[in-house]
């Protein structure tokens, strides 16, 4: 019985955020929980991180992931496996119109707005863009953690703050 | 007496010494500097003889003689019209339309000028405080507006980095002073790790030196026993394809045999040059 639950809690889906590593085929995927604290009867927040198989490196910084344990260990670290993503981080469609989103407003509607005041080419055009990533490495060090500099190397770390 | 002789006697503080790292502070850089606060630009180019907002736009400057021209300049308008202008540059880059004033990257291309201008005057007066802090908070803040830019909008994020050439890194995990221990200890980590690596690629190239004599034993072994088999007319176990995929492993492992050396040869031709 106790074998049945184990293996079926296994099977369960889990949904995380992708946060910052440095391994090169998995990606560490923080999932948020609540624990009940029975002192205080009161939930407290609780963070628990997977590191997940993902060679292609399907997901990036901050994405929104369902992920599912492995049906062996694949080193002691990598355990789960990456099973979708389902928001990407940074490109929110709306659920009920399918509309694309910027923060509080529709995209169309801050064009719409512009062309009303009079479009000009400085400004920016999300049909033209390319895909995110681009930055990544030049301008935008934000796919692996920073911290703090601790020694002169020769070769110095951008990710070094 | 005693305690003076024991560690010299004694070592207790050599423990340190094994590892033979020499640690480097890192030189303090203040904030408001250009390396640190991610700007990759300096000011842009205005000439001095450039009119102020205000003025531009005036049908009776354009008529006026050289001489008003000069006094009406931002050269002899002061730093502060200087500075508007640069803010406006900064802006016109980015802009969506002509009215366009306090969306998320008007403001941070307006923070931006703003920041410029400040570097530049801290270059020259570095024991200006009131500057000095006044741009502490504008990076401050101009990092926290490009952190939920990029939350809600990464395609924007990326595309006003490269208009602005400004370089974003995420907060640190924790933010703490830097000490000598944690520095040691992780100089320390680092150096057992590229001991561990090199021991690590040292056996593995000895295991790969030697599949090479192996499989070509094997190939002979496998011949040998199909043969003896035929020849004795017993059941056959070796196949063809067996022998043949044998072979075929074996010519992979001399194809790269062959780049590892040329690789090795190289290196050597390289240290004695």
């Amino acid at each position: 019985m106790a074998r049945n639950v184990a293996e079926t809690a296994r099977k369960f889906l889990l949904l995380g955020q992708c946060v910052p590593t440095v391994k090169q085929n998995a990606t560490k995927i923080r999932v948020k929980r609540l624990e009940l604290d029975e002192n205080l009867l009161m939930y407290f927040r609780k963070d628990e991180f997977y590191y997940c198989h993902d060679p292609v490196k399907k997901c990036k910084t901050g994405d929104i992931v369902l992920i599912q344990a492995l049906p062996h260990k694949m080193t002691k670290l990598i355990t789960h496996e990456i099973k979708e993503v389902v928001y990407p981080f940074g490109d929110i469609t709306d659920p009920v119109t399918g509309k694309k989103v910027a923060k509080s407003q529709y995209r169309e509607d801050m064009e719409k707005q512009a062309e009303i005041y009079g479009k000009l080419d400085s400004g920016f055009d999300y049909d033209k863009a390319p895909q995110r990533g681009w930055q990544d490495g030049k301008k935008d060090f934000t796919s692996k953690p920073t911290y703090t500099k601790f020694h002169v190397f020769d070769e110095e770390d951008p990710y070094a703050v | 007496m005693l305690r003076r002789l024991i560690p010299s006697i004694v070592q207790i503080r050599g423990v340190k010494q094994l590892v033979d790292t020499k640690w480097v502070r890192p030189e303090y850089v203040p904030a408001y500097k250009p390396e640190r606060s991610g700007d990759l630009e300096g000011l842009p180019v205005i000439p001095p003889s450039a009119l102020p907002e205000e003025y531009a736009l005036s049908e009776e400057i354009k008529n006026a003689s050289e001489a008003v021209k000069q006094i009406f300049s931002i050269e002899h308008r002061g730093k502060k019209e200087y500075n508007k202008l640069v803010k406006k540059e900064l802006i016109n880059r980015i802009r969506r339309h002509q009215y366009d004033e306090n969306t998320a990257e008007t403001r941070i291309a307006r923070i931006t000028g703003h920041i410029r201008c400040l570097q530049d005057t801290l270059e020259k007066f570095p024991r200006n405080v009131q500057a000095k802090k006044t741009a502490q908070e504008l990076i401050d803040k101009r990092k926290k507006l490009l952190k939920f830019l990029r939350q809600y909008d990464y395609k924007k994020f990326e595309w006003l980095l490269e208009k602005l050439n400004i370089v974003y890194k995420a907060h640190p995990e924790s933010l703490h002073k830097l000490s000598r221990k944690e520095s040691l200890r992780k100089l320390t980590e680092m150096h057992c790790e590229e001991i561990r690596q090199g021991k690590l690629t040292e056996y593995r190239n000895l295991l790969e030196s030697q599949q090479g004599p192996f499989l070509k034993d094997k190939i002979d072994a496998l011949k040998l026993i199909r043969s003896e088999q035929i020849e004795l007319q017993l059941p056959i176990t070796v196949t063809e394809q067996d022998i043949k995929k044998v072979e075929q492993q074996f010519e992979e492992w001399k194809i790269k045999d062959d780049l590892k050396q040329q690789a090795r040869k190289k290196k050597k031709n390289l240290l004695l040059e």
